[in-house]
């Protein structure tokens, strides 16, 4: 097992830069999460560490060794691909034998490791059957079990859960979660979708356009982002953003800081004699709660979070109210301010 | 490959029908007439054929004269096989389409790899190239290629039939074609996974190629087994000809016109493709479907 260190990693594909100067540290055996819009080169992060692409600058060290420049297989790094990446015409257990067997692996030791793995994932039942007689969570599951059998010293995920429906996701991201601690190895997982990356990570990074928008575990980055676009990316329904101008009265009591004042959904209060008036809209039921789209007297957009059975309707007025404790500050250039 | 036509006709018809679905009587008529066409065109395809087989198994009275009753007869066939080295044919020819059809696989397989997945300098050009050959008429290039051959020494060899065949345009293109098509995320897997170039195209551009080389395979032998009018140019003794120069010497008026004989050895030359696509054809036809040859 090793920590996973990236120092001041560059990379642009032609003219397009896609990864800028990068800093980042995983722990030994930390669970560190990759997450940002498509194209803001979490893929290539990963693909870099990985060794499918090569660094323009920076080093890349794995346990203190520096691989930036070695080949994939010399990296002890082991990948989860999102679309599985398992040879149709091989068997389940020679999908998962494949590494061993091109690295020359004596037939008793592969046996004997292709049917360990096959009890910890639950696959000793299909170790006989093609990729394509699989379910999807079969297959992500054999996929990591080719991961598994190399005893990497880093994991790679790449949006593994992406092709699966939302059910059978929530089992994967359990089940991955419950590997990694068993297995105590250092991953780096990669993905658009911020309940994994809420779920699942020790650390989050928040990319976009190359670039880190900030580093910190979940908790931290959920009640203090670094920036509106962090703000607006981790949680659900995002963030509301008000121009400080157009606040009026709803975060009434606070110092006026910023350009931009940022209130999380589920903090907005009904405080009928305070605060300011809103028109509800639409009504967006989601079982324990409901989400509120509504509009002020000044135009602002809100949305509000509201468990159920409140007995709002659309066209109802909404005395809403922000309280200070849960405001955020962020100035012209979407920084946070306090 | 004139043999495939009959099989294929009738396919093409159906599927034709529901494209020209109009309403009342013209759909009916339109499908009829279809399938008149195709079974007309499918017959006037297997007529030479059926024509070879009456007078190869009955006796030569019966060359041009039609009659249900005439006894059948087997003789023609050792008769054609004492008259000439046709056991040497055979051998020569299936020499032949291996040879060709393996060098074939090799360099095609390597070439479209390289075509398909590596970046070089030129790699349009040579490309281009490539398909250049498949747009040139092999039968342009007899003169030269026998200079060629001459050059080489190889004049009256079985090595000479092959050699100008042996880098197949048409391979190399199909190959690439399928490689293209093979998820990069695969190659990827594989190369974390520490093997090397070749093992790579070994163990997972080849096996997913399957179909491919299946329906290419089948082209390639054909049209070799098949094929004529270089062999008669470059051979000249019973050692490397092969079986259609051996037959059309056989069959050639100085030896004395015996129709039933000729059509005997006719059958005999041909029977191994016919038995072999009769055999295959589900197979075959699968493959040109996944491979996109139709």
């Amino acid at each position: 097992m090793a920590d996973l260190t990236l120092d001041g990693v560059r990379k642009s594909f032609g003219e397009t830069p896609v990864l800028q100067a990068l800093d980042l540290a995983v722990p030994d055996g930390g669970f560190c999460v990759v997450v940002g819009p498509s194209g803001c080169g979490k893929s290539t992060l990963l693909r870099l560490v990985a060794g499918l692409e090569t660094a323009d600058a920076g080093r890349i060290l794995i346990g203190g060794r520096d691989v930036t420049r070695l080949p994939p297989k010399a990296r002890s790094a082991a990948m989860v691909f999102q679309n599985y990446a398992l040879l149709p015409h091989l068997s389940v257990a020679r999908n998962i034998a494949f590494g061993m067997e091109i690295r020359g692996t004596p037939r008793a030791d592969i046996a004997a490791r292709v049917a360990d793995t096959a009890r910890i994932l639950r696959l000793e039942a299909q170790l006989d059957r093609k990729p394509r007689q699989l379910s999807g969570g079969q297959r992500q599951r054999v996929a990591m079990g080719r991961a598994i059998v190399r005893d990497p010293q880093v994991f790679l995920f790449d949006e593994p859960l992406s092709n699966l429906d939302a059910q059978l996701r929530a089992e994967m991201r359990a089940e991955i979660k419950a590997l990694h601690a068993r297995l105590g190895a250092t991953a780096l997982y990669v993905t658009h979708d911020q309940i994994e990356a809420m779920t699942m990570g020790d650390i989050l990074v928040v990319l976009n356009g190359g670039r880190v928008e900030q580093i910190g575990p979940p908790e931290e980055i959920y009640r203090r982002p670094a920036s509106t676009f962090v703000a607006r990316f981790i949680g659900a329904p995002p963030m509301n953003l008000i121009p400080s101008t157009t606040a009026g009265s709803l975060a009434a009591g606070a110092p006026a800081r910023g350009e931009t004042l940022g209130i999380r959904p589920e903090h907005l209060k009904l405080a009928p004699g305070a605060g300011v008036e809103a028109t509800a809209r639409r009504i967006e039921p989601h079982g324990a709660d409901t989400f509120i789209q509504a509009t002020t007297a000044e135009g602002v957009d809100l949305t509000i979070r509201l468990p159920a059975g409140n007995g709002v309707r659309a066209g109802d007025q909404l005395p809403l109210l922000a309280p200070p404790a849960h405001l955020h500050h962020f100035g012209a250039d979407g920084r946070r301010i306090a | 490959m004139t043999f495939a036509a009959p099989a294929s006709a009738p396919t093409s018809a159906t599927a034709a029908a529901p494209v020209s679905a109009t309403p009342g009587v013209w759909p009916r008529l339109d499908r009829v007439l279809m399938s008149a066409g195709a079974w007309m065109l499918g017959l006037l395809w297997i007529a030479p054929l059926l024509y070879a087989a009456w007078t190869a198994f009955h006796p030569s009275a019966y060359e041009t004269r039609f009659d249900l009753l005439a006894p059948l007869s087997l003789e023609n066939f050792p008769l054609a096989w004492k008259q000439a080295p046709f056991a040497r044919y055979f051998l020569n020819t299936v020499i032949l389409v291996t040879s060709i059809l393996s060098v074939q696989l090799v360099v095609g397989t390597l070439a479209a790899f390289a075509f398909a997945r590596l970046r070089f300098a030129g790699r349009g050009i040579l490309f281009g190239l490539v398909l250049v050959q498949m747009m040139v008429m092999p039968d342009i290039l007899l003169v030269e290629n026998y200079r060629t051959m001459r050059m080489l020494g190889l004049v009256d060899t079985i090595a000479a039939i092959g050699l100008p065949y042996m880098a197949s345009g048409f391979g190399i293109f199909l190959l690439r074609q399928t490689f293209m098509t093979i998820p990069r995320e695969l190659d990827e897997a594989a190369r974390i996974e520490g093997v090397s170039l070749l093992g790579l195209i070994w163990r997972v551009y080849v096996p997913l190629a399957k179909p491919t080389y299946l329906a290419f395979g089948l082209v390639s032998v054909s049209a070799h087994w098949n094929d004529f009018i270089w062999p008669l140019i470059v051979t000249n003794s019973v050692s490397s000809r092969p079986l259609t120069v051996g037959l059309s010497i056989f069959a050639s008026p100085d030896s004395g016109v015996q129709w039933s004989v000729i059509n005997a050895a006719t059958l005999m030359t041909s029977a191994p493709l016919l038995i072999g696509f009769l055999l295959f054809q589900r197979q075959f036809v699968q493959s040109f479907m996944r491979a996109g040859i139709k």
